[in-house]
């Protein structure tokens, strides 16, 4: 009962967040639509039990990624005045009610597809059993400890790499003329 | 039914409607009883009493943008370290606490060396020069 | 099952006599609605308990900080002043509700009840007691610290959305501090869930004593330092002196809510306030014992045994003395935070990034490899236990 009122509730979260962030022409809005929208795919993993991704998301996305979307805007100013010097908007608009209508229909029609090819592998796979709240962190830090050690230090290093990338470009540019 | 329990989520699904609750019940509560007479001057930026000039939504300085960046790798850092934290307990009492151990050092140090890093080339130091020769921060003391 | 507060309501008779009695009278397994009813229950207890809690720190603010400059504080209204609180809320309730012209107003509206959220979310994890927490999530720390960060979003976007100078330089600052802040906060935890070997809330009391010597505190010495490093990054998350350059009076006005008024403005100080408990609550159930009641009281089963009482009350009182335990703890720390704010001066920007990314994060990285090192090295014992029977050795020798 409640499992199914969970999966609803992150579902339409998800769902009406990623369609307001593509139907915003505001970049702010987007941005907190899309918080919006992580929260709920949170909220997806929740309902399958794997809750250190759910928490992970939480921290990561909801938490940094956001937060340095916001920041990146901001280095643009803002959404201040959405039309530029020469008198064009500045966000494009995002189609209108014949796009939309095309967009729709190729939408329902590949999702269709999709199912279809889907729906033979989805109905030979039985119906997963979880064993209640089984603590996924145990099971994470094992396998990242003994089978996948190597690629949980190597992941180390792709942060450094990101941690460096990220000063150098941050670096004032060294003036040519003095 | 389902065939695992997600009950104990329950309280954070409550818990986030009682914050809107509480949030958007005393805002309604207000909105009968509080006045409400706008004017212009009212509704004008507080600028300590100067006539705001243009947007405040200026382009902000990239030192910010950086901040969230680091951030967001030790972010991911802390998130990878979690799991393999929880479990060192379990492993070092059956012995195999001296692998973990090795595992934890060398993936902090590595990253411990990207602080060095950045340190030692003064991204660290909020006030920057934009001579790079010159170092702000250690002419200050 | 993790232990929640339904969990451990099941314990007693009248629990499943309830769901009995439903089942039959509703036709359907009542199990569930029970369930969400003790849960909608209890959180309606933890969020009214909560909210006085924020409404009496505003209180305990100012009367505290007239103790240490020598003034009467709030007096008039109830004894001692104690109804302040009370006064505050129903005059910001009454205040104008004033949205600027050139503000952002969906961001604007959306912002403190997004702090809100992060904030009350927070609270399905707090261990008030061992039976009395909302729910013990599997991953709860680090549950806890993914819904803190909500609060700088909210922050910031406050700031933003006023589109006033100040107030975007104030969420610019509070939701770069925050973020910096986190990082030495998130490794300190990541030590002590080390020494803990979990990452729900009980795990990681459940390893500490009701007696300091068992706490994680005084576990060994970089346990020591990283409560330090917590309680620091605690201080500068929740936006608190000498850590609060968001709302800096003297240079931003009134920082990201300047723009903000009446119960507008009330939701972010409440926000606020509500946090600092939490904080204050995580570094007592990280390092100071949590709710644990010296000599096993907790549990309620000395009374069983020695006096002879019924199971379920010898627990209830138990629990009783446990939440002592925890607020006893808690609102002594939460003292510390105010008297930490009348007393030192605010930080400078630069001061406050240097403190965090050149004391606080190595420190903070330092503690957890010293954690590994420790945990390898004893086994895990604290430093109280090796000193202990390292001298009942010696005096075991003669």
């Amino acid at each position: 009962m409640f499992t199914n009122t969970l999966f609803l509730l992150s579902a339409l979260v998800t769902l009406g967040g990623a369609v307001a962030v593509v139907y915003s022409q505001n970049l702010m809005h987007a941005c907190i639509y899309l918080l919006a929208s992580l929260f709920g795919v949170a909220g997806l993993y929740a309902c399958i039990g794997a809750d250190f991704l759910a928490a992970t998301q939480l921290v990561v996305y909801a938490g940094g990624v956001v937060i340095l979307m916001l920041f990146a805007i901001m280095l643009t100013g803002g959404t201040g005045n959405n039309i530029n010097r020469y008198g064009l908007e500045k966000v494009a608009a995002m189609g209108n009610k014949k796009t939309y209508f095309f967009a729709g229909i190729t939408a329902v029609i590949f999702s269709l597809v999709i199912l279809k090819i889907l729906a033979n592998v989805l109905k030979a796979q039985p119906a997963s059993v979880l064993a209640a709240n089984e603590p996924t962190v145990e099971r994470l830090g094992t396998i990242l400890a003994t089978d996948h050690i190597l690629a949980f230090e190597i992941s180390s290093i792709l942060l450094l790499g990101a941690l460096i990338g990220a000063a150098v470009i941050s670096r004032p540019r060294k003036e040519r003329h003095d | 039914m389902s065939t695992f329990n997600l009950d104990v989520y329950m309280p954070v699904v409550i818990l986030i409607a009682l914050a809107l609750l509480v949030a958007g019940g005393s805002m309604l509560l207000g909105s009968f009883i509080r006045p409400h007479h706008p004017n212009k001057l009212k509704e004008t930026a507080y600028e300590c009493g100067e006539e705001p000039i243009g947007s405040a939504w200026a382009n902000f300085n990239v030192r910010f943008y950086v901040i969230a960046l680091i951030f967001i790798i030790f972010d991911v850092e802390s998130a990878l370290m979690f799991p393999v934290a929880a479990v060192f307990k379990r492993f070092n009492e059956i012995g195999l606490g001296g692998t973990l151990l090795i595992s934890i050092t060398t993936f902090t140090l590595v990253l411990v060396a990207g602080i060095v890093y950045c340190w030692k080339k003064g991204d660290l130091d909020w006030v920057k020069s934009f001579n790079p020769q010159v170092n702000v921060a250690s002419k200050d003391k | 099952m993790n232990s929640t507060v339904v969990t451990y309501l099941s314990q007693s008779n009248e629990f499943s006599a309830v769901v009995k009695w439903l089942t039959t009278h509703l036709g359907f397994d009542a199990t569930s609605l029970v369930t969400f009813v003790i849960f909608a229950v209890a959180s309606l207890i933890v969020v009214g308990a909560l909210a006085t809690i924020g409404g009496l720190g505003t209180y305990a603010e100012r009367k505290i900080s007239a103790d240490l400059q020598m003034r009467q504080g709030p007096n008039r209204v109830g004894p001692y002043g104690i109804l302040q609180f009370l006064a505050d809320g129903v005059k910001m309730i009454l205040k104008e509700d004033i949205i600027p012209a050139n503000a952002d107003k969906f961001t604007f509206i959306l912002a403190p009840f997004l702090c809100m959220v992060g904030v009350f979310a927070t609270l399905a994890v707090v261990p008030f007691s061992s039976g009395f927490m909302l729910a013990d999530l599997n991953v709860g720390i680090f549950y806890l610290v993914g819904m803190a960060s909500l609060v700088g979003v909210g922050v910031f976007l406050g700031g933003y959305a006023s589109n006033s100078k100040w107030s975007m330089l104030g969420g610019m600052r509070g939701a770069s501090q925050i973020i910096s802040y986190e990082i030495p906060g998130t490794i300190t935890i990541v030590s002590i869930v080390l020494l803990a070997g979990g990452l729900s809330l009980k795990t990681l009391i459940s390893g500490q004593g009701g007696l300091p010597q068992e706490w994680y505190l005084f576990h060994n010495p970089f346990a020591f330092i990283g409560f330090f490093v917590y309680f620091i990054s605690a201080l500068a998350e929740t936006n608190r002196a000498p850590f609060d350059l968001p709302e800096a009076e003297s240079e931003l006005v009134s920082g990201y809510h300047t723009e903000y008024s009446g119960m507008r403005f009330g939701l972010f100080a409440l926000a606020e306030y509500i946090e600092v408990f939490v904080v204050c609550g995580v570094a007592v159930a990280l390092f100071l014992g949590g709710y644990k009641v010296p000599f096993d009281l907790g549990t309620g089963q000395i009374l069983v045994d020695k006096l002879g009482m019924d199971g379920m009350i010898a627990k209830n009182i138990g629990q009783v003395l446990e939440l002592g335990s925890f607020f006893t703890k808690t609102f002594a720390l939460y003292y510390v935070v105010i008297w930490v704010r009348w007393t030192l001066p605010r930080l400078r920007v630069d001061q406050l990034m240097t403190l965090c990314w050149k004391y606080l994060t190595p420190i903070a990285l330092f503690n957890l490899l010293g954690c590994a090192v420790w945990m390898y090295a004893f086994d895990g014992k604290s430093i109280y236990s090796i000193i202990f029977n390292s001298a009942a050795a010696v005096a075991g020798n003669h």
